[in-house]
């Protein structure tokens, strides 16, 4: 078991406890979830969306994206995700980009964390 | 074995695949992982695929774990799908799904699916409303099947409760025969010739599959008077006296009779058919057969087909009194009155069905002819 690892995560808002229910126990399987994780491109696709006023497609995005966080308990960010397509599904694109000064910082953090798997 | 940890299910083939659709690569692999210790897993990242999957692994898939929002073809857009392919419910589906979007969910319901797990799964629940689902199809499925295994000892059974019946009245209708040097193969062309003309002619026309059997059976029994003819007079190599022949006769009365006699006969659904047969076999289209100078159709068409069929095996073999004539001889003899007196629907239709009725006789080219 990686205890610097769960660690951080824990610091960053992820319930590391959640998350290995989810996996029943199987780390190995949660380590291939945070790498998919950290390989995964519907952020910067998100970024890109919101800056073009694509509201749909931002939408598609956080979507993914708050499936993946809560799949991973990374509860912080799954909050933030599920508020932001709220706001996307009603097509209210500028208080779903606005959230973003609040996920950024908090995603890059976890990805960071992540990408030392 | 422990006895309530698995239904019996005998030759059974029951489902072991779940199919994952998802296009979330994530939940596919923490789906997977809960299910992958008993199951065999398929997945899917979108419903086309999935329709594919299922049309493909039908017969092995035990229940269908759906996402709602995908590309492509999303989850209500499945179900419409596999509706549309004549899904009814018989393979459990569950919708895994973010949705709190009631209308989403109630169509869905609609649509027929068994269940709704939230996401984030929580996978001891996934795994026991999953599991306690398809057990509930699998022993359904069981149970149908054995119902349908015994309705078929069921089917079996009767048959072979008619068939024996069959083999009891022709071997009451041979013994008879057998007195006067018939062979068993008369009484079974008898039944075929009867079966023949009211099946592919004009004559059977309104009449059911089961009539005709039971007429065809019927048949079978038209000499069983004979039983009440002295031998003297049923194998007498010439000709009979005047006496003789008005007691030979008889055996059309005799016949109704016997068969009246019997209780169990009495009551076959067909006891009708093998009366009038018995009785009326010897009755002419022109008023001047016996045993009640019956003209035209007041003879029943069951009667005046027996009667035919009669004739005609009577003239194509060879009889104590008579050599055997050729096919084209009986069909002469039969058609200008020579031999019997043959209303012309009867006629008609015996021209359509004789080519068969030749046919019959080289079936068994090793008995008489």
């Amino acid at each position: 078991m990686d205890t610097a690892l769960y660690e951080s995560l824990k610091n960053a808002g992820t319930d590391v406890g959640a998350a290995l229910e989810r996996v029943m126990g199987n780390e190995t399987l949660f380590l291939r979830l945070l790498k998919k994780f950290s390989a995964d491109t519907n952020f910067e696709e998100l970024k890109k969306a919101l800056s073009e006023g694509e509201t749909e497609t931002a939408f598609a995005k956080s979507h993914s994206l708050k499936g993946m966080t809560g799949n991973l308990s990374m509860t912080a960010l799954y909050e933030l995700f599920s508020r932001q397509t709220e706001f996307l599904r009603g097509g209210d694109l500028s208080s779903g980009a606005s959230l973003m000064s609040e996920i950024e910082p908090l995603y890059e953090k976890i990805r960071d964390i992540v990408s030392t798997i | 074995m422990d006895p309530i940890k698995k239904p019996d299910s005998g030759n059974l083939h029951l489902p072991r695949t779940i199919l994952i659709i998802d296009d979330d690569e994530l939940n596919r692999m923490i789906l997977s992982n809960i299910f992958s210790d008993t199951y065999s897993i398929l997945e899917a990242e979108n419903g086309e695929v999935g329709i594919e999957l299922l049309v493909r692994e039908l017969t092995d898939i035990a229940a269908i774990l759906l996402d709602v929002m995908m590309p492509v073809t999303d989850g209500i857009r499945f179900l419409e799908r596999i509706r549309e392919l004549g899904w009814n419910g018989g393979i459990p589906v569950f919708l895994i799904t973010a949705e709190s979007d009631t209308s989403v969910l109630s169509r869905a319901y609609a649509l027929g699916v068994m269940d709704t797990i939230a996401k984030p799964v929580i996978p001891y629940m996934v795994r026991k409303r999953v599991d306690s689902v398809v057990e509930l199809f699998m022993a359904r499925k069981s149970l149908r099947s054995r119902v349908e295994e015994q309705q078929q000892q069921i089917n079996e059974q009767a048959r072979r409760i008619i068939d024996l019946n069959q083999g009891m009245i022709e071997a009451l209708s041979t013994a008879v025969e057998f007195r006067s040097a018939e062979s068993g193969s008369h009484v079974r062309r008898i039944h075929d010739i009867t079966k023949l003309l009211l099946l592919k002619t004009e004559l059977g026309v309104g009449m059911s599959y089961e009539t005709i059997e039971m007429i065809a059976t019927s048949a079978i029994m038209h000499d069983i008077g004979k039983i009440a003819i002295p031998d003297a007079i049923l194998n007498k190599p010439g000709r009979l006296t005047s006496e003789e022949f008005e007691i030979m006769k008889t055996h059309t009365v005799r016949g109704g009779e016997f068969l009246e006699r019997i209780p169990q006969l009495r009551e076959l659904p067909g006891f009708k058919y093998a009366h009038d047969i018995a009785l009326q076999h010897h009755e002419r289209y022109d008023g001047r057969g016996y045993p009640n100078g019956l003209k035209g159709d007041e003879i029943p068409i069951w009667s005046q087909v027996v009667s035919l069929a009669d004739v005609y095996d009577a003239l194509v073999n060879e009889r104590v009194y008579k050599r055997a004539y050729s096919f084209d001889e009986a069909v002469k003899m039969i058609n200008n009155g020579e031999c019997g007196c043959f209303g012309p629907a009867l006629l008609a239709a015996f021209k359509v069905a004789e080519p068969e009725m030749r046919a019959l006789y080289s079936e068994n080219p090793s008995e008489e002819k």
